[in-house]
């Protein structure tokens, strides 16, 4: 599996994450603003103190599109997961767990990992977490 | 748009290639062709142009400066540009750079090619392999790649038919608008081509609330303006158009890819300068020319021009002319009367500034309005666009 195609200095915890099975995302140190996709500086306060953190997995279900996620597969739920610890702060993945006819915006979402070759890939499933 | 000496822009010269599937022609030979076009329809002598802009960054290959500098033995450059699409963006640098006095005469270009990346049709043409490379300027396609690389352009629709209600017939008066129109315009790709509402109901949807109608066509194609000071553009041959105000917007979100969520809001910076920097409003238009590379696009641009968010579908009704097929906004403005990108094709908004000018100088032939001195061009979404009022000279 050719995964991920590229990373770099920003992207690296994220992947490194996803290996060990957690959403790792950037998060101001200065400020405690998320920030998605990972980037150097806070857009907010301009620190470069930017660490690491990981959410609690709960969103909710902001938009979506429906289209294979593998060449030749089965249409499939991809969902913006809006996380709960911040406004817009958005994971785009595959929602499972709700018909592809009745997709529900709004819907609580649930973070989950599958394993894809020598990583991990976040997914989310519908409804609140166990 | 006002220079170092008080004076304004203008826009002088318009030329554009042929549109069409297959023009049998390199994306090079196009972009020539729309260059030498419209310097020979300025009248500025070829000695004199002394500034080239093009749109080359982040999109499938198209033709630098260079190129079109030594093809045409341009000698006297001393201004030149990249930028990004849309095509209104190269037109702003050439305003920008005339109005600072970079150089005096502009020529602003874009070409673009069906290449195979854009085109399932184009894959079996040897002519059309596009070179290779992710288009991902946000460099973040990698974090959703695993996803099929989702348009996050359509979730944005999906989200506004959330909130607002917003239906396939909304989106379908535009998309009829557009194609009725192009049915007068000889250049278009879908000149022969008439849409009925419940043909554009009935076409199968991509994603969520939109069809492949919903999108423009990929053609081959080039167009280009000259720009010059309105001083002189008084000894130039046609009637001038003049740039009373030009502008970007960009805000919030800026990745197609994560977060298209925030297209309105960056053509409310946009326009809100446009207005702020002209003194008109958008009931001073006697056209709009409003970016439709998806219909969906056309839709925000729609309620940020007239300030209806989120009330856009009762406005297109109340703007539709069930007779003619086409939308009139405020009971008199016409949008897009070259039939935008949906109808003429896929030239990223170069059309919508041509065709401002020739409703300006009173050439538009069987699209003519009868009153045509202010026109409104926008194009492309967040984070890259550009617009323009241009004013009858």
């Amino acid at each position: 599996m050719n995964w991920p195609t590229r990373m770099d200095h920003d992207t690296a915890p994220y992947w490194a994450g996803l290996r060990e099975r957690r959403l790792v995302l950037c998060r101001c140190e200065a400020c405690a603003t998320w920030i998605h996709p990972p980037r150097a500086c806070c857009p907010n306060c301009w620190s470069d103190a930017i660490g690491h953190d990981s959410p609690s997995g709960e969103a909710e279900l902001y938009s979506y599109l429906i289209q294979p996620t593998t060449p030749g597969g089965a249409p499939e739920i991809v969902g913006w997961a809006e996380l709960v610890e911040q406004k817009e702060l958005f994971i785009v993945a595959p929602v499972q767990g709700m018909p592809l006819d009745n997709v529900r915006i709004g819907a609580k979402l649930t973070l989950g990992f599958e394993e894809a070759g020598d990583t991990h890939l976040p997914f989310f499933s519908a409804g609140e977490g166990k | 748009m006002t220079g170092r000496d008080g004076k304004k822009v203008a826009i002088v010269g318009i030329g554009s290639s042929r549109l069409s599937r297959d023009a049998g022609r390199s994306v090079g030979a196009l972009a020539l062709d729309a260059v030498r076009a419209a310097i020979l329809d300025s009248g500025v002598p070829r000695e004199r142009i002394d500034g080239v802009s093009g749109i080359y960054s982040t999109d499938q290959p198209t033709v630098w400066p260079g190129y079109v500098v030594e093809s045409l033995g341009l000698q006297n450059i001393v201004w030149s540009n990249c930028s990004s699409p849309p095509s209104a963006n190269t037109v702003a640098e050439g305003i920008l750079a005339v109005a600072a006095g970079a150089c005096d005469y502009a020529v602003c270009y874009h070409s673009k090619f069906r290449w195979d990346t854009v085109s399932g049709a184009a894959r079996k043409d040897p002519l059309r392999r596009a070179p290779r490379g992710a288009f991902d300027p946000a460099m973040t396609l990698p974090l959703v790649e695993s996803s099929g690389v989702p348009n996050g352009m359509f979730a944005a629709m999906t989200r506004h038919a959330h909130e607002f209600g917003t239906t396939r017939e909304d989106l379908g008066r535009i998309v009829l608008n557009n194609r009725n129109w192009a049915l007068q315009n000889e250049n278009a790709v879908f000149r022969d081509a008439p849409l009925t509402m419940d043909a554009y109901l009935a076409a199968p949807p991509i994603a969520s609330q939109l069809s492949a109608l919903d999108m423009d066509m990929p053609v081959d194609g080039a167009m280009a303006v000259v720009i010059t000071t309105e001083e002189r553009a008084a000894d130039l041959p046609h009637r001038p158009a003049i740039v009373e105000a030009s502008s970007n917007g960009v805000t919030g979100g800026t990745d197609f890819f994560f977060r298209a969520f925030d297209s309105y809001a960056s053509y409310r910076v946009l326009l809100d300068r446009l207005w702020k920097q002209s003194g008109y409003s958008a009931a001073d238009m006697d056209v709009v020319n409003i970016y439709d590379g998806f219909s969906s696009l056309a839709l925000e641009w729609i309620e940020a021009v007239f300030d209806v968010r989120g009330e856009a579908a009762g406005f297109l009704k109340d703007s539709w002319d069930a007779d003619s097929g086409k939308l009139s906004f405020l009971g008199r403005i016409p949008m897009s009367t070259h039939g935008g990108n949906l109808g003429e094709g896929r030239v990223q908004g170069f059309g919508h500034v041509l065709e401002a000018v020739r409703q300006l100088r009173g050439t538009a032939g069987t699209r003519q309005l009868d009153k045509a001195e202010l026109a409104l061009v926008v194009n492309g979404n967040n984070p890259v666009n550009a617009g323009m009022i241009l004013r009858a000279g």
